[in-house]
């Protein structure tokens, strides 16, 4: 019988990593990852290629073995307890990695076998999930035959088939058409609603912060984890831009200048661009300011940036042209 | 090891494995030819009688062949060296099994969410292994038994008793089935390294060799291996097997096959 390590008294904690790290040779492929997943919640583990994703990943489901830290699943320690950390996670690989030459029900009732689901309990969850996937008509066709969205589907199916605490999806619309992709999502937002934990490894900045309660930046280790809303706040929503009927004028800045809590004022043309710890907390006093000092406005907007924006600046990069540089 | 989950490993193998023409044609067309082969030439060869010297020095040999008539000599000449293919089929069926279902899981990369289920990995090595091994050695008895049923109809009491005597029994039913270990063996080992499989099973094939080294030995009148000969040799090659089985354990490690197959 296997024993809870971790977690005690916390049952709202499904998956907890503390000081988490691989070495491949002498090269560290990542460390230090120490973050906590609640119940319900879906995790994005954000980063370039090469970031260390799939290898925390792989860590986690206990595919590879940590070589520092700790990391458990519903308590169940990843270096100590792996079978039981296995049975309790689900995993979509890079790949779907599906028997092109079985067919859709067969590659589920194989992996139902190899999780030693009873024959009623796979029966039923080999329909439910082909349903849910939309691919119970096609259940009897080869795998090989499928579309790439219809196997990654076919994959998700397969993680969730013995029903895990924790699901890893990684890279789950990688190589996909936009179309394929769009649907891939539409079912991972399915499972979000569906209260299910998830952990989603992904480059697509879009996809994370569509899909995604708090967002974990990775590269070789862990830069920042939040949610995509605190993360704007500090790191995006710091401008408030002030658009004028007319040309600005200097007394115009000085007056936006003069408001306690802005940091700075730029005029282009029309525009005030004005900088701001708590942007949308100084706007009125702004308008007033600028109204009394003849301003005509035509519009205010406290700016949001993109989850883009916020990606570069906390992985300390700057795209050019050319490439990435640092 | 759990006995459940080998078999379901040995059920998803065999089943992608019928649907494998190329492989199925592998498995099924050369015992075909084995079987009726030595038949033939049995039957044809019986007609004629062997040169003098040759017949002196096969009967210095086999005294118990004494007895034969001429053509018989000659029928049981030629069916002897037809023991050797029986041999040969549980080493190349393996082969090809392991080769094709390792190398094909590596092209698909379909052994990490395999890798993710609460599997042991000698529990996979075990399915992957008798997955190759029971089709090969299965074939190899078979195939000898419907020769030895058609021998009992075609070819006289003394012929049909060549082809059942303790030489072949021991050869067909000890040394085959090690032939086949160590096929296996062969196969996990080269298909860790390589990712076509017609290099792994050209590579593998390498093992044949001692197997056809009996052939020519048997052929050239050098030696007559007789039962304890065989049994001898499934022992060594036995071992040979056992050895290659604990490299080939390390070789499927969990860690290396999730980061260094590509």
């Amino acid at each position: 019988m296997s024993t809870v390590l971790t977690t005690p008294g916390d049952q709202s904690v499904a998956l907890h990593a503390a000081g988490l790290g691989r070495r491949f040779g002498d090269r560290w492929a990542v460390r230090d990852i120490s973050l906590d997943v609640r119940r319900g919640e879906v995790l994005g583990l954000l980063g370039p290629n090469g970031a260390g994703k799939t290898t925390t990943v792989r860590m986690l489901t206990a595919l590879i073995e940590p070589s520092e830290g700790t990391a458990t699943i519903d308590g169940f320690d990843v270096r100590s307890q792996p079978d039981d950390v296995r049975a309790r996670v689900g995993i979509l690989t890079e790949t779907p990695g599906l028997y092109d030459k079985l067919s859709a029900s067969a590659n589920l009732e194989f992996f139902g076998r190899l999780y030693g689901l009873a024959a009623d309990v796979r029966a039923e969850r080999i329909e439910r999930y082909l349903r849910l996937f939309g691919l119970w008509e096609r259940r009897t066709d080869i795998a090989g035959t499928f579309s790439k969205g219809m196997k990654q589907k076919l994959a998700i199916a397969r993680a969730l088939l013995h029903d895990p605490s924790v699901v890893f999806l990684d890279e789950p619309t990688a190589a996909l058409d936009p179309e394929a992709a769009f649907v891939v999502r539409e079912s991972i937002e399915g499972l979000r609603r569906a209260g299910r934990t998830i952990v989603l490894a992904t480059h697509n900045l879009d996809e994370a912060d569509r899909l995604c309660d708090r967002i974990a930046f990775v590269r070789g280790g862990l830069l920042r984890v939040d949610s995509p809303a605190r993360l704007r706040g500090a790191h995006g929503e710091r401008r408030l831009t002030v658009r004028l009927a007319a040309p600005s004028h200097p007394a115009l800045v000085t007056a936006a200048r003069a408001v306690a809590g802005v940091l700075g004022v730029e005029a282009l043309d029309g525009v005030l661009h004005v900088e701001a710890a708590e942007p949308a907390e100084v706007a009125p006093a702004v308008v007033r300011a600028l109204v009394a000092a003849g301003a005509a406005i035509v519009e205010v907007r406290v700016e949001r940036l993109s989850l883009e924006a916020i990606y570069f600046e906390i992985m300390g990069v700057r795209p050019s042209a050319g490439g990435e540089a640092a | 090891m759990r006995s459940g989950i080998i078999w379901t490993l040995l059920r998803r193998e065999w089943a992608e494995m019928i649907r494998n023409r190329l492989l199925v044609s592998t498995i099924v067309v050369p015992p075909l030819i084995l079987t009726v082969a030595p038949i033939v030439l049995g039957a044809a060869v019986g007609e004629r009688a062997l040169p003098p010297e040759l017949s002196a020095q096969i009967l210095a040999q086999r005294p118990e062949w004494a007895t034969f008539s001429p053509g018989e000599l000659a029928g049981a000449f030629a069916v002897q060296q037809f023991l050797v293919f029986f041999l040969l089929m549980p080493a190349y069926i393996p082969l090809s099994i392991a080769t094709f279902s390792i190398i094909g899981e590596k092209q698909a990369r379909s052994l990490e969410p395999v890798l993710a289920a609460p599997i042991r990995t000698v529990e996979l090595l075990a399915g992957k292994a008798l997955a190759a091994l029971v089709p090969g050695v299965l074939t190899g008895i078979v195939t000898y038994i419907v020769f030895v049923a058609l021998a009992s109809i075609v070819y006289g009491p003394n012929l049909f008793g060549v082809v059942t005597d303790p030489s072949w029994l021991a050869g067909v039913l000890l040394l085959g089935p090690a032939v086949g270990l160590l096929s296996v063996v062969a196969g996990v080992i080269v298909s860790a390294r390589v990712n076509d499989p017609r290099v792994a099973q050209q590579v593998g094939g390498v093992i044949i060799v001692p197997v056809i080294a009996v052939v020519i030995i048997q052929a050239t009148g050098t030696a007559i291996v007789d039962a304890v000969g065989y049994a001898l040799m499934a022992a060594v090659v036995l071992v040979v097997a056992l050895v290659g089985l604990r490299i080939g354990v390390r070789l499927f490690d969990r860690e290396a096959i999730l980061t260094r197959w590509r």
